[in-house]
């Protein structure tokens, strides 16, 4: 604003703004403005990332508009398709096989394995469909192995005709089919067959069914043959050093089997991924387990029947990848996953039982064909109404439906090794989907419900992230990590809440003045400490020390509380004017006194109670060695025993006093006091280690259940070492809180004749609650996110164990163990960001919580 | 709150006390009143935490100070007639199937010939302990310490001498040129062929690049190809030349040779230069030891891990903690005060201003791991991906950026300590009195005149201890880094003297990392705890030291203001 003048006679100065001073206001406004922003936009940003990581787990499977070509294909014995689903080879009726391109349909090249030689009447194949074996009516075998070719060739060999093909288009070319890469290079790619030589049987009858197992060369077969029966046959190929070629031995044994019931051969014979264990399956469901551990005696371990429901009927089955799960499906179009699980009942020889571990249930048609992935747990089942589903058989989930009804009646379909594209064939088509799985190991239930893994008894939690091979089914259990995480912060707070609370109060209501700001400073030096420090002391220096000073430990637990008792009860002998005197750095020298003596006495006392109650050795106690178990109980039921004897008896021995103690001198009360301690530290004990002997006598024994082996790295140790961790955290705050307690409060306190004490727990307390318990949260959130103690301090072993002297994984732990090796974008990273975003939630709801308190509590402390 | 302003509950008093009353006009209270048993046990976890806090620092400092010692070399000889020489690690008495065995741990070195370097011996087993007047330990370039006796030194394959003064003194003259030759060696090996094979490395680099962006067949690419092949038929050169410059420094290294007894009798010849340090541990005088001692110091502060980390020093790991520090404060701390700036100064106050600031103190509790997950994700493969892509596509599929490095661990961490600066700023923006701002805007200023000339200097305390706080808290956190960037063993270091001198995409070390690695995925444990207890030592001496400082300027800077202004 600008006046032309103001009366007074004198010009007023220009009052204008310079533009510098302007651009400087505006720029700093905007930059300050944009800083502001930007840390809310990274907050956020973190949080949204990590979803956007996690929630692709739980998107479904997807598929694209399929791919149809006509074939002139009958009843195929086995489609074989290449890597990336632009080929697929075909073994027909005629036992020839046949390329033909997914594209169109059409027959590029067709080899006719066993021209001039007999036909095969059996054969199997491998999982993945690489290795392949005929069983002839010689009863010789041969193994062949199958695949697809793909080469790179450089420019001067690629054909002049193909030099122009875009990319993504695929040419049949010669013998082989020709496909730009999006790399844009040409990929060469064609049918590679090779026949092995004939292994010839001594029993020389016709092989009626076949499975074999080609682990590196060493080939295990189990045949039926027309005459003998099943026989189990081990190839061992051996290199003739004079002649350079190799030579196959077999080594024939019959297998055990009822030939009466048993005239007619088998459905199938299927040989297991360890190469001893057959299974024998008949057209009626039926099927013999044999165990083959010892070829020579190989015995029936049980007879399962695979189609427990009244009159079903199986259709078809097919291994796992790994060769341990069976899967079946029937003519009511239920597939059924069966896997041998540990039987502890001796019911069967090999002390193991053939059993459903999952069922899933598709449409109420049969099951035509059944064929499973050879990198994963996915199979796809094709039913008798065409339909094809893909299922996924640790989680029992129905990731994708595809509609084949337009190919014919339906052959089978087909996982590539890729797991992009699924194959169909029927009888007038073949049909092809571009499909994306995901996460298909991934699921709500999975992660948090307790699931049936391959040879495990029974449904549980297990976090088992990563095997040697794609045969490994992948343990998403969250429960145990959660589960570790609950005990570690259990038994940190367990230790750290009372030591900061009770070291606050003192600090704030009890401290001399002078003595606070050091004091409260050094104890705040402890938050600084790295928490690497931490858990390396807790992993190399106290874990060892703790194992050599178990009893004494556990002594001082007790101990040094009584120790502080005794001194308390001590100095009440003391006169009051004395007493008040030395009220300040006095009485903390004597609290610090009494320590050492706590803990002398844990050392003294420690070994004996362990000949005593624990036959010499808490660790070997622990391990099942000596009988009785009264110590321990005793040790646990403590707590217990000291609350019901300080409710029970300090009310009774308040009324006794104040009867009868009215009158008495200050010497005699405190006396008495120090008999009433003396009584109740029996009594306490009494208590305790009666139950526990009752406990013992009725039969209970803790190990096994409450507790178990020890472990040096245990959840006892991490909960100390983690004390040093919380305890400056919730110190600190618990501190802050409760001297932000108005002074008039206390001063008014005092004045209408309270004691210190009184106006601590009465006045203090109440009024502090809510900043204490904000503290205490504060805590828990570090405590339940606390990475590097715990990964240090502890086994890192996910188990779900009650026993405090035991080990465990966090979720922290976990993440900072498995995180770096995890592949980017697979399922295991995803879940792990998951594990980051439970922990960020749960650490999120604590903090706002104590957050919103403290502020509540700071609004109200600020208004008396 | 009506009950915490109750008095405190008097005795009922009935009709008969109060005549007693009357008669003892003063009323004492109950001794019970006083509650001195509650009283000592809060005072005994104040006491119990104080202990926890003095035994945790005495234990480090005791380990860390006392492990570079060098303690007396003992011929132990065992009741079965064999002998030990090693030095004494400490003495415990464990329980055996429930009896009492005294033992020791002796470090015996030799880890070549025996395959161990600690053993435990049984007391009742020790015949005599001896301390050899001539007994030596040995450090070397590998295999860890060696002990045994001087038989005699060797130039050329022949023995010059065999007494052991004389092949101390000769070993004492021999040494230092020995090991300048291998320092030599070191800088051809390193820093000469590293030269070359980097050139090699940005020939292949250019021709991929070219025929990325011309295609394979352009004539860029074609040029880039040749002056790629002209370049490595130049290194082919310069790798012949230095190979026989690193073989002739051998070959003269070779000639120089000092011939140990082992106390089982074996003879081992031993190469000058591949002995690091060596002293007749039994004849040291008191400043000899602290010779050693200062001169082990030094070492461990200014060289580099050899030996899988287990020896040497850690000096990558204390650049690579530092440049990460100062990377990460550079970052956080300007964003850490404009933000604070704008909370306090510019945002208007009410609900949106306080959630964020609920936020921002709930970022402070959220699990460093959580941070170090985001980094991994977004900033190294998200963020590093994409610059990748964008700048270094012919590196690919190798990653430039896309992986941890010294840029993406400092941003994790700028994020972790982001509210430490964000709270302390606002704590020191908001004690500086509004009658200052109002002053100054009265005054004409505008408000960012007001903001940087009044009321950011009398902040400015307060910024740098969130700043220093934060530091020490980027400085001791691990386990984000083990996501993001620390590693056991940095080829190269993050900081060097190569353009452009700061490499932000280099994976580096760290001490609070390189302390866990050695304790838990190194392959001795026990021949790792020196260095583990000296790497704790130093990085809580850094971290104390930096918070230290903080205080000490938030109270220096405090007083001058109180001083110079009201």
């Amino acid at each position: 604003m600008r006046r032309s003048g103001n009366g007074t006679g004198r010009r007023k100065r220009r009052l204008e703004t310079t533009k510098r001073v302007r651009l400087a206001e505006r720029l700093a406004t905007g930059l300050i403005t944009a800083g502001g922003f930007g840390a809310v936009i990274a907050i956020t940003l973190i949080c949204a990332f990590l979803l956007a990581v996690a929630l692709p787990l739980f998107r479904r499977a997807q598929a694209s508009e399929p791919n149809e070509a006509p074939v002139a294909e009958r009843a195929p014995r086995r489609v074989f398709p290449d890597e990336y689903g632009v080929l697929v080879a075909v073994l027909g009726q005629d036992w020839n096989l046949r390329v033909l391109a997914v594209e169109s349909g059409q027959v590029l090249e067709e080899i006719e394995p066993f021209a001039g030689l007999s036909r095969p009447t059996a054969f199997s194949a491998s999982v993945d469909g690489r290795s392949l074996a005929f069983g002839f009516e010689d009863g010789s075998v041969r193994t062949a192995r199958i695949g697809f070719e793909s080469s790179f060739p450089i420019a001067d060999e690629v054909p002049a005709e193909l030099v122009d093909v875009a990319g993504g288009r695929v040419v049949e070319f010669g013998n082989a089919i020709w496909q730009r890469t999006p790399e844009g290079k040409l990929r060469r790619e064609a049918l590679d067959f090779e026949l092995g030589e004939p292994l010839q049987l001594d029993s020389a009858s016709p092989v009626q069914r076949l499975s074999h197992l080609d682990d590196d060369g060493d080939q295990t077969f189990v045949v039926w043959t027309r005459d003998a029966g099943p026989l189990f046959v081990q190839a061992e190929s051996t290199m003739n050093l004079f002649t350079g070629e190799s030579e196959t031995s077999l080594e024939e044994r019959v297998l055990p089997y009822d030939r009466e019931s048993d005239s007619a051969p088998p459905a199938q014979v299927l040989l297991t991924g360890t190469g001893r264990e057959v299974l024998i399956v008949h057209g009626d469901g039926r099927a013999e387990r044999i165990d083959a551990r010892d070829p020579a005696n190989a015995t029936v371990a049980e007879v399962v029947d695979l189609t427990p429901e009244e009159g079903e009927r199986l259709t078809s089955t097919t291994f796992l990848v790994g060769r341990s799960t069976l899967i079946t499906g029937s003519d009511r179009g239920v597939i059924r996953a069966w896997f041998d699980a540990p039987r502890e009942d001796g019911a069967t020889p090999d002390g193991k039982a053939l059993v459903e571990a999952h069922t899933m249930r598709g449409p109420n048609t049969p099951v035509v064909h059944l064929a499973a992935s050879p990198r994963s747990r996915l199979i796809v089942a094709t039913f008798g109404d065409g339909t094809v589903q893909a299922y996924h058989v640790t989680s029992e989930s129905r990731l994708l439906e595809l509609d084949a009804t337009d190919i014919g009646s339906p052959f089978g379909a087909r996982i590539l090794p890729k797991e992009d594209h699924v194959l169909a064939f029927g009888s007038a088509g073949l049909k092809s989907w571009e499909v994306d799985f995901r996460s298909p190991e991934a699921s709500f239930s999975s992660f948090f419900r307790p699931v049936w893994y391959e040879t495990y008894p029974g449904p549980q939690h297990v976090w088992q992230s990563e095997g040697a091979s794609d045969a490994f089914e992948t343990k998403l259990g969250f429960v145990p990590l959660v589960y570790g995480t609950i005990k570690a912060t259990f038994y940190s707070m367990l230790f750290g809440t009372p030591l900061a609370l009770l070291a606050a109060l003192f600090t704030s209501e009890f401290l001399d003045r002078r003595l606070r700001a050091p004091i409260k400073s050094s104890i705040e030096m402890m938050a600084s400490l790295p928490s690497v420090v931490l858990g390396f002391l807790a992993g190399l220096v106290i874990a060892p020390f703790a194992q050599t000073a178990l009893p004494a430990i556990l002594a001082a637990i007790v101990t040094v509380p009584l120790a502080l008792l005794l001194g308390a009860h001590l100095w009440q002998f003391l006169p009051t004017e004395r007493r008040s005197a030395w009220s300040g750095w006095q009485r903390v020298v004597a609290m610090a006194a009494a320590l050492p003596v706590g803990v002398l006495a844990a050392a003294w006392v420690g070994p004996g109670l362990e000949r005593l109650f624990f036959a010499g050795s808490i660790e070997l106690w622990l391990g099942g060695k000596g009988a009785h178990s009264i110590g321990a109980w005793g040790l646990l039921l403590l707590p217990v025993s000291v609350l019901l004897v300080t409710l029970v008896g300090g009310r009774g021995y308040a009324a006794f006093l104040a009867r009868r103690g009215e009158s008495w001198t200050r010497g005699r009360t405190a006396r008495v006091d120090l008999l009433k301690l003396g009584v109740g530290l029996v009594a306490t004990l009494g208590v305790a280690f009666g139950v526990g002997g009752l406990l013992e006598v009725s039969g209970f024994d803790p190990r096994g259940s409450l507790l178990d082996t020890y472990d040096p790295h245990n959840a006892l140790l991490v909960g100390f070492v983690m004390g040093f961790a919380i305890i400056p955290i919730i110190y600190t705050l618990a501190e802050d809180a409760l001297s932000s307690v108005p002074e008039h409060l206390r001063l008014a306190s005092l004045g209408a004749g309270a004691t210190p004490w009184q106006t601590a727990v009465r006045v203090v307390l109440p009024t502090a609650t809510s900043g204490l318990f904000s503290a205490v949260m504060i805590g828990l959130g570090r405590a339940v996110g606390e990475t590097m103690i715990v990964l240090m301090a502890t086994g890192n072993t996910p188990i779900m164990e009650i026993n405090p002297f035991s080990g465990f994984r966090t979720l922290s732990a976990n993440i900072a163990v498995e995180l770096p090796e995890a592949v980017q974008g697979s399922t295991h990273y995803r879940a792990l960001f998951l594990a980051a975003l439970v922990l960020f939630a749960m650490t999120f709801v604590l903090n706002t919580c104590a957050e919103t308190v403290r502020i509540r509590f700071r609004k109200r402390s600020s208004r008396l | 709150m009506t009950t915490t302003l109750e008095p405190p509950a008097p005795t009922p008093a009935p009709e008969a006390s109060r005549q007693r009353a009357r008669k003892r006009p003063r009323r004492r209270t109950q001794l019970s009143a006083h509650g001195e048993p509650f009283v000592w046990i809060s005072g005994g976890a104040l006491v119990l935490a104080l202990a926890m806090v003095v035994g945790l620092f005495a234990l480090v400092l005791g380990f860390g100070l006392g492990t570079f010692w060098p303690g007396p070399l003992e011929q132990i000889t065992l009741e079965d007639g064999t002998s030990v020489l090693g030095e004494l690690q400490r003495e415990e008495t464990v329980r055996l199937d429930g009896e009492e065995v005294d033992r020791r741990l002796i470090r015996v070195g030799n880890r070549d010939l025996t395959g161990v370097s600690f053993r435990w011996i049984d007391n009742a087993d020790v015949a005599k302990v001896e301390r050899p007047d001539w007994a030596l330990v040995v450090e070397r370039l590998s295999w860890g310490r060696f002990y045994g006796t001087p038989v005699s030194y060797q130039v050329q394959g022949e023995v010059v001498t065999e007494d052991p003064a004389e092949v101390w003194s000769a070993f004492l003259a021999e040494q230092g040129p020995a090991r300048e030759r291998l320092a030599e060696i070191r800088t051809l090996e390193e820093h000469e062929i590293g030269r070359v094979n980097a050139r090699l490395e940005r020939a292949r680099l250019a021709t991929r690049g070219a025929e990325l962006r011309f295609g394979e067949d352009s004539d860029e690419a074609r040029r880039a190809k040749m002056q790629e092949l002209r370049i490595q038929e130049e290194g082919e050169a310069s790798f012949a030349e230095l190979g026989a410059k690193i073989a002739a420094l051998r070959a003269k290294n070779a000639e120089q040779k000092v011939v140990f007894r082992t106390s089982d009798g074996v003879d081992v010849p031993m190469e000058v230069a591949s002995i690091v340090r060596a002293y007749p541990a039994n004849r040291l005088s008191f400043t000899g030891k602290v010779g050693v001692y200062l001169a082990r110091w030094w070492e461990f502060l200014s060289a580099d891990p050899r030996e899988s980390n287990m020896e040497g020093g850690v000096f990558p790991a204390i650049l690579g903690t530092v440049s990460m520090t100062l990377l990460m404060s550079i970052l956080v701390v300007p964003f850490g005060v404009l933000a604070a700036l704008y909370l306090r100064e510019y945002a208007k106050q009410g609900i949106v201003v306080s959630t964020i600031r609920i936020v921002v103190n709930n970022l402070a509790g959220v699990p460093s791991i959580v941070f170090g997950v985001f980094g991994l994700g977004f900033f190294c493969y998200v963020v590093g991906g994409s610059i990748d892509r964008a700048f270094f596509p012919e590196a690919l599929p190798d990653p430039t950026f896309g992986k941890r490095g010294l840029i993406w661990a400092a941003l994790t961490l700028a994020l972790l300590t982001l509210p430490v600066v964000i709270v302390a700023t606002e704590e020191a923006l908001a004690a500086v009195p509004s009658s200052m701002r109002e002053g100054s805007l009265a005054c004409g200023a505008t408000k960012w005149q007001t903001i940087r000339r009044i009321v950011l200097p009398r902040a400015a305390p307060g910024i740098m201890t969130g700043m220093v706080l934060a530091i020490a808290r980027g400085a001791g956190e691990v386990a984000p880094l083990m996501l993001v960037g620390a590693v056991k063993l940095a080829p190269s270091l993050p900081v060097d003297l190569t353009a452009p001198f700061v490499h932000p995409s280099r994976s580096f070390m760290h001490l609070g990392f390189h302390i866990f690695d050695l304790g838990f995925q190194s392959p001795d444990s026990e021949a790792a705890k020196p260095m583990i207890y000296t790497t704790t030592l130093l990085l809580i001496v850094i971290i104390l030291a930096l918070n230290s400082i903080a205080f000490w300027v938030r109270g220096r800077l405090r007083r001058k203001l109180q001083g110079v202004h009201v």
